[in-house]
């Protein structure tokens, strides 16, 4: 049990996290221009997820622009809920640890639907290399410690966010590798090997499967019978191989 | 075709393409703001230590008697609350202890915001579940909001122990008269900084408290 005197202590990580913060400001600020929703999740903290939200939908500094972010309902069926309301383009920012299956079942569809993931989480097990676009991750093993960080790790995000639009030229859509490298082995827009789908429905050697494209029907008789929600990768018109299991946190 | 003056606004036309240069600024700015953050926290634990122990020491009182604690806020500080329930609901270590956020519930928020007043949200709600051991905390980063303050009063009415979180000079919530017995403030004038601040405040207390009640 740990000890209960006194207050928590709080080292200085920023230094592992300031480049980090600076990219995915950059990344939210891009597709917010583009129209993006930004969803919020935090199954165990549900405050935070609140948090983040209210901070973007309604801002501390009068003047700057409202955006568009949701809070996932905490009792929400993350995957279900995300898959109903995403579009290409949004982004789902999540507060959780490592190993928490509901998001890390959340985050290896973020390149099958099109959106920028973020996590920010702390402690000595981090997600596995992939498992989001942008992982925000503090040392920390001290939960007290941890949530004080995260509320200045949003802060941080909200305000950076709001820098990077005073850098219109900035804020066009970079022509760069957006692979997540977790469920598409091979980026999509680096090469045509195999571009990441979720299965909508299933018939005999056909499957309806959702891309950032759009929906589109494919030939499953290469692989094993998919199941709805099941992560496939697809290559002139075939899914060649299911998205492996998702990677162990490190 | 380029203006000759185009150097005096580098950036007018949105034609910046280096984000180089911008990435280095917002990491340098995150350094800036992380210092400033610790520094207020460091400054805001020390000035406040003894209201901590006295505050926690009055609200464990107030625990082993029975008490409930009812915690309050809005926006950001309505998080605050809540995070703050879910402390002493289900703490990482030491007694559970009962709390409960009154902005949680959004059919009795509506409901209350709709027919009486937000000014009312609160107090409504104390009313219905007030009781003389239970505390009311406030969160609040001006210490001015006015559904708090009458919160505060019927709380103070009901001889429950108030306990406000405030920024800037404390606001109404730290000024005289008020109906916060113990008001912890977070002298800073961004909101951003007082809250996190409010956050180290928040485990500060609540560790004291495990203390005082175990």
């Amino acid at each position: 049990m740990a000890d209960t005197t006194q207050t928590v202590t709080v080292t200085d990580e920023v230094g592992g996290v300031a480049q980090d913060l600076a990219r995915a400001s950059l990344a939210m600020a891009r597709r917010f221009s583009a129209g993006a929703t930004m969803w919020c999740a935090s199954p165990n903290w549900p405050f935070h997820a609140h948090h983040v939200a209210v901070e973007f939908v309604h801002p501390v500094i009068m003047g700057k622009r409202a955006l568009p972010a949701v809070t996932v309902p905490p009792a929400a069926d993350m995957v279900a809920s995300l898959r109903a309301s995403v579009v290409p383009g949004d982004i789902v920012l999540v507060l959780a640890d490592a190993d928490d299956a509901r998001v890390v079942e959340t985050m290896r569809r973020g390149a099958a639907w099109g959106v920028e993931t973020v996590w920010i989480g702390a402690g000595k097990h981090r997600p596995a290399p992939g498992s989001a676009n942008h992982v925000i991750w503090l040392h920390t093993e001290d939960p007290l410690e941890a949530s004080e960080l995260f509320v200045r790790i949003y802060h941080l995000l909200w305000e950076l966010t709001h820098v990077c639009f005073e850098h219109p030229g900035l804020l066009k859509p970079e022509p760069e590798c957006t692979s997540t490298g977790e469920v598409g082995s091979v980026c999509i827009t680096c090469s045509d090997e195999g571009r990441p789908a979720e299965v909508v429905s299933v018939d005999g050697d056909e499957a309806l499967v959702r891309t950032p494209e759009g929906q589109e029907h494919i030939d499953v008789s290469l692989i094993d019978p998919p199941a709805p929600g099941d992560l496939v990768l697809v290559h002139a018109g075939f899914a060649i191989t299911a998205a492996t299991e998702p990677g162990r946190s490190v | 075709m380029p203006e000759t003056t185009d150097f005096l606004y580098p950036f007018i036309e949105g034609d910046e393409t280096d984000s180089g240069t911008l990435l280095e600024d917002l990491a340098r700015s995150a350094e800036g703001k992380w210092s400033q953050s610790s520094a207020l926290r460091e400054a805001t634990l020390t000035q406040s230590a003894a209201q901590v122990q006295a505050t926690a020491a009055a609200m464990a009182e107030r625990f082993r008697a029975g008490g409930r604690l009812f915690t309050f806020g809005n926006g950001g500080s309505a998080t605050d609350a809540e995070a703050v329930a879910h402390l002493y609901t289900q703490p990482p270590w030491g007694r559970a202890l009962p709390a409960r956020s009154l902005a949680e519930d959004q059919a009795v928020m509506t409901a209350l915001g709709n027919d009486v007043g937000f000014d009312l949200v609160f107090s409504r709600q104390l009313i219905a579940h007030g009781r003389a051991h239970d505390i009311a905390m406030g969160f609040s980063t001006s210490g001015n909001s006015e559904n708090l303050m009458r919160a505060f009063a019927e709380a103070r009415k009901q001889a429950m122990l108030t306990v406000g979180l405030s920024g800037y000079d404390g606001g109404r919530m730290a000024a005289e008269g008020t109906p916060v017995a113990q008001c912890l403030v977070a002298r800073s004038d961004s909101v951003h900084r007082i809250q996190e601040s409010q956050a180290a405040l928040n485990h500060a207390l609540w560790a004291a408290v495990q203390e005082a009640i175990s």
